[in-house]
């Protein structure tokens, strides 16, 4: 708890369009004793600032530090001052002077600050000292981890990711459940080029993988064996692995989650004459074909010398998408009675997502894969033709390179046509029928044989893999968001899961080629490293990397709502049998979600809890009378993409306006509905919660924040309703990052909607 | 329901056609620039994009008997602008080529003349009749170079027109026909069975008679629709080198029609047999009109040569097509003008043995006609003819030009 505050002014960063000294005054005025020193400097960010506050700290005069200028998001290491010192930075370019839309519209003048400006100033300043005098120093758990990594899965992406945690020293057990290493590398004949000049297919080198992982010291591998349960937080797992009969716990500290895919059960593709016709094939048994030397027709035992290699699919998958639907909204129905009846089957949140539409995922992949089997016909079959029918050829990047070079053999025809029909031609040929072709008619072309594409299916999609012991169930969760890949669906960090301490690396997160899986395997590997060495420095590692707070619980006070334990995004919570919750700090990520959730306010971090908000908001001085002073409304701002995006809409010069008063939160999903109350019964004339993208393209970078945010806001609405006060009052709106251009519209469209409400009835009180 | 097309892709023809000159043709990925920036293509079905497509696919027949690849002067615009250097314009004139080499039986010697190993046989065959009617000749006059009485050189004394030149080319010129015919027959019944749709508004089916005055009208005489296709200043060269030569072509064939009417006619109201009679002194009129020709003939080859030698291969590429074209003009040419000059010098076994080489190069001109670039004398008009009669092409130039008629 500070209770020396130094208070520093930069001058530099306010332009002259605010009374320093006033300020100043203010402070003093206030806070007296608390703020022992209050100063202003012409240019903070020098060394001859920072050392005027290490001055003060050294001699202790103060033990923590409010910096009044630019946002946090700048300079934000240059006021660092070790970690027994807190700080709290006021934004007074960004949200004050630079976004300042006086009513008037006159542009403000250096020396003459208006009145609402100061006004906006000084709540800002009050709010950051109050900060820190909410605030403590977290106090970290130091936290044992074991350096070894399991990797599952021992296949292109797992031997790889084996092979990089090895060489930095780390221990690492390689889980394999089929009786060799090598996965699916193993089975292709060839792999579509991963070196210059990208122009020819060759072989996987998997052999050499494998040799090298078997020659580890580091590696030890558990061939036919499989995961049975993972218990524990990282750094401190306990994995049961079965291997034949036997069992056997491991103590592990991360894990990357390498299990692959397996090919897509052929009843996708019977609508393509797969199953009906002889010598339709997948692209998968064509590998297999090719791996043994021989391309054959099954009919006949003899060499194809037409072969159609089919990307197209047409309205053939339409019915399935159709039968999908059906029986998902048939499962929502039995899942409703379910819940009627109060079953007590026990709960699980692995839902098998065995869908067609894994088909189109593999578009990628398919499309290259046809590339290089298509060059096979040309390998294996003297004079063969190899003709590829795609909808949308897809080769991404340097694979244009490989395209290129199969569209200069002259055995391989390639061409863009809509599938309508695949029949028999006789002497067990195959006639496909094709529409919208390049050649303005629909047109039909007979073939000795036809390969259609294998989708490849997540892993994770088919089983749990994970077999995870924790409350809120054995896999990955929302894995039917995603169709069963274990992926993040980020852009930026596409190997974070949504479990803490496990890692997705290769085709169970998306499907590719063996060269993105090299890459993606060195990624993973290394956040599994990150992970254990966050782990036990008892920080958060990703995305807050280095935080060292962490929830704590009062759990006197716990009702075992079980709110916290549900809603956490990341599965970090566990449940005694009474319900309380059993946090596990390490798998946490600190967004601050069931601090947000409880309804009894049990849950804070030393330097972020429900007090310390409701006491920042409790400083913005409401005028009683809006037509005299103005009308006051909140915003609290996801300080992932929200925030950031004000920042640069103000240093982009755009301006909003000056009845707002703008506070940080972690998450959206930490905002606890009673600083909507707090704000409401202080007299604030309306709340807006900025928050990320949610639904099926989420952008929260705590996966579930706003979501969750979003469903509270019907309770808000309802105890609104109860106070009497309108429910428009409150709102919650999604920004993206890079719409901060829009966002001051958005502001002020809700400043208007409010003046046009009138005050809040609750003024004055 | 649409009409169904069954489709062979034939990965021979796609070979043959990169040997004769498509050899990028593989680089499509269809995107249509080519047909976008011709400046010639019509909207609706344009070209060279179709034709790129049926050559990716191997569709033979629809390629033989196409008849936009006539249509297309090779201003090479597709080719340039082409984003993967597939080379549009050099598969419209592998397309010609191959028309060259397959329209007309027989195919022997289209084969011949579509690879330069068989330069031999094609140069061998009139070397060696020529060669031997010297022979016989010398063995009767007993020399291998004999003069007329009075001293003069007179090539009549070596190789007798009426006995040798005459009857031979007589005959070729026959055949070539013959050859023409059936070329331009095979050629119809191919356009009839693919003709491209085109909607002309204000479009009204003009007489044969019509199209033919027109074809000749504008793109022969004055190269109108070639003169369109005209992007740069080294187009400007081609257009004007080949109407160049076109016109030498013409008055070297007006003073041979003016010299075979006058002596066959000769035969009959013998009086005037005399005032065309070869050789001519050199202010004799026709003589005047062949000079000329040579001149223009010399002129035209070295615009279009000096243009094909300065081409950049990665846009463009000349085929063997066009450089034996060129290559038979330059030594029928150089050849003609050599013999001119040597026999008024009087270098006797120098300006026979250009003459017999003038000779063996005017055979491989003119009996190979069909099978060679040369050919699109008939094949092109042929098909401009057509395309004019079917509305393919508008009737009129002028008729565009003024609004009255609108070609989508």
């Amino acid at each position: 708890m500070a209770d020396k505050i130094g208070v520093y002014f930069d001058e530099s960063s306010l332009g002259g369009m605010l009374d320093i000294e006033q300020l100043v005054a203010g402070v003093q005025k206030k806070w007296g004793d608390l703020c022992p020193v209050v100063k202003v400097h012409p240019k903070l960010a020098s060394v001859e600032g920072r050392s005027l506050i290490q001055a003060d700290i050294d001699a202790g005069t103060i033990d923590s530090v409010c910096v009044c200028g630019t946002s946090p998001r700048v300079d934000w290491d240059f006021y660092e001052f070790g970690p027994a010192i807190t700080v709290s930075r006021v934004s007074l370019r960004e949200l004050c002077v630079l976004c300042y839309d006086d009513p008037s519209g006159q542009a403000l003048v250096p020396g003459q600050p208006p009145e609402l400006l100061h006004k906006m100033a000084a709540d800002y300043v009050n709010m950051g000292v109050v900060k820190l005098q909410k605030s403590k120093i977290p106090q970290t758990e130091p936290w044992e981890v074991v350096r070894h990594v399991l990797v599952i899965g021992g296949g292109w992406a797992g031997l790889t990711a084996a092979l990089n945690v090895a060489s930095i020293g780390y221990d690492v057990t390689l889980v394999e459940k089929k009786d060799v290493l090598g996965g699916a590398a193993a089975d292709m004949y060839k792999t579509i080029p991963m070196q210059h000049p990208y122009d020819k297919a060759h072989t996987t080198g998997v052999d050499k993988k494998i040799a090298d992982v078997e020659a580890s010291d580091n590696i030890s591998v558990l061939l036919g064996s499989e995961v049975v349960s993972i218990a524990g937080a990282p750094g401190q797992y306990q994995v049961i692995v079965r291997t034949g009969k036997e069992e056997q716990e491991i103590a592990i500290g991360s894990v990357v989650l390498a299990t692959g895919w397996t090919p897509q059960n052929t009843s996708t593709l019977s609508p393509f004459g797969y199953g009906k016709l002889k010598n339709v094939v997948t692209s998968r048994e064509f590998e297999a074909m090719a791996k043994s030397g021989d391309i054959v027709r099954k009919s006949d035992g003899n060499p194809p010398s037409k072969v159609m290699f089919l990307l197209s699919f047409g309205d053939k998958l339409a019915p399935f998408a159709v039968q999908e639907q059906e029986a998902k909204e048939a499962a929502l129905a039995a899942a409703e009675n379910k819940e009627k009846e109060e079953d007590d089957t026990p709960k699980t949140n692995f839902i098998k997502q065995d869908t067609y539409r894994h088909l189109e995922y593999s578009a990628e992949l398919t499309s290259l894969t046809a590339l290089k089997q298509a060059n096979y016909v040309r390998e294996f079959l003297h004079n063969g033709v190899a003709l590829i029918v795609y909808e949308h050829m897809m080769v991404p990047g340097i694979n244009e390179l490989y395209y290129k070079a199969a569209q200069n053999d002259p055995g391989i025809m390639m061409t863009k046509g809509i599938v309508q029909e695949i029949r028999d031609g006789g002497d067990d040929d195959i006639v496909v029928v094709l529409e919208d072709t390049l050649l303005g008619s629909r047109v039909e072309i007979e073939v000795d044989m036809l390969v259609l594409p294998t989708g490849m299916v997540p892993t994770t999609a088919l089983d749990p893999v994970l077999r995870l012991t924790y409350r809120q169930g054995p896999a990955m969760p929302d894995l039917d968001r995603f169709s069963g890949y274990a992926d993040s669906n980020f852009i930026c960090f596409p190997y974070e899961t949504r479990r803490t301490g496990f890692y997705a690396a290769g085709a169970v997160r998306q499907p590719m080629t063996l060269a993105t899986a090299e890459t993606d395997a060195a990624g993973a590997a290394l956040k599994a490293i990150q992970c254990l060495e966050s782990a036990n420095r008892g920080m958060a590692v990703h995305p807050r990397s280095g935080d060292l707070s962490y929830p704590k619980f009062n759990l006197m006070r716990c009702t075992q709502c079980k709110r916290c334990t549900e809603e956490c995004p990341f599965g970090a919570l566990d449940e005694d049998e009474k319900g309380n919750p059993m946090p596990n700090t390490s798998r946490c990520r600190r967004c601050g979600t069931c601090m947000g959730a409880c309804p009894e306010r049990v849950i804070s971090f030393d330097n972020y809890n429900v007090d310390q908000i409701g006491s920042m908001i409790k400083e913005v001085e409401v005028p009683d009378d809006m037509a005299v002073g103005g009308p006051r409304m909140l915003i609290l701002a996801c300080e992932n993409d929200a925030y950031p995006a004000l920042d640069m809409a103000a240093l982009r010069g755009k301006k909003w306006s000056p009845y707002v008063r703008i506070i940080p939160v972690r998450c959206l999903g930490s905002v606890n509905t009673i600083w909507i109350a707090d704000a409401m019964s202080k007299g604030a004339d309306g709340c807006l919660l900025l928050g990320c993208k949610y639904g099926e393209d989420y952008q929260c970078h705590f996966v579930k924040g706003s979501e969750l945010c979003n469903r509270r806001m019907d309770n808000v609405a309802e105890t609104l309703g109860k106070l009497g006060i309108e429910a428009e009052r409150v709102k919650q709106m999604q920004v993206a990052i890079d719409e901060y251009n829009e966002l001051p519209a958005m502001i002020d469209q809700f400043v208007e909607e409010i003046i046009k409400l009138g005050p809040n009835p609750f003024k004055g009180y | 329901m649409s009409k169904t097309t069954r489709i062979e892709p034939n990965l021979q023809f796609v070979k043959e056609l990169q040997e004769v000159g498509g050899v990028d043709l593989k680089k499509c990925y269809q995107c249509a620039t080519c047909s976008v920036v011709c400046p010639m293509s019509p909207a609706e079905n344009p070209y060279p994009r179709k034709e790129m497509i049926w050559a990716q696919w191997g569709l033979q027949d629809k390629l033989t008997n196409d008849i936009d690849i006539w249509l297309c002067h090779n201003c090479g615009n597709c080719s340039e602008q082409c984003p993967r250097g597939a080379k549009p314009a050099d598969l419209m004139s592998a397309m010609r080529n191959m028309a060259y080499r397959k329209l007309v039986p027989p195919t022997a010697i289209g084969t011949w003349m579509s690879s330069p190993k068989y330069l031999p046989i094609l140069a061998g065959i009139p070397a060696t009749i020529w060669a031997i009617i010297w022979m016989i000749r010398a063995a009767i006059k007993g020399t291998f170079f004999p003069l007329a009485e009075d001293g003069r050189i007179v090539y009549d004394n070596l190789f007798p027109g009426d006995f040798t030149i005459d009857p031979l080319y007589g005959l070729t010129a026959i055949f070539v026909v013959i050859c023409f015919g059936l070329g331009i027959k095979n050629m119809i019944d191919g356009f009839k069975a693919n003709m491209p749709t085109t909607f002309v508004i204000g479009y009204k089916k003009p007489s044969i008679l019509q199209a033919i005055i027109d074809t000749v009208r504008y793109d022969i005489l004055q190269h109108t629709r070639f003169n369109d296709c005209v992007d740069s200043s080294e187009d400007n060269e081609r257009v004007k080198g080949h109407q160049i030569l076109f016109y030498g072509f013409l008055a070297c064939f007006i003073v041979t029609g003016t010299v075979a009417a006058f002596h066959w006619g000769g035969k009959v109201i013998t009086f005037i047999a005399p005032l065309v009679h070869t050789p001519m002194p050199l202010w004799h009129p026709v003589k005047i009109l062949a000079n000329i020709g040579a001149v223009l003939l010399l002129v035209g080859l070295t615009l279009l040569t000096r243009r094909r030698l300065n081409l950049d291969d990665k846009k463009y590429r000349s085929n063997y097509y066009d450089w034996y074209l060129l290559g038979v003009i330059w030594v029928v040419t150089l050849t003609g003008i050599g013999a001119e000059v040597f026999r008024l010098s009087g270098m006797a076994p120098l300006a026979f043995l250009t003459y017999y080489v003038h000779l063996v190069s005017v055979f491989m001109l003119i009996a190979y006609l069909p099978w060679s670039k040369l050919g699109h004398l008939v094949y092109r008009t042929t098909a401009l003819i057509y395309a004019r009669y079917t509305g393919r092409l508008p009737i009129d130039e002028k008729l565009i030009e003024d609004d009255k008629i609108f070609v989508i």
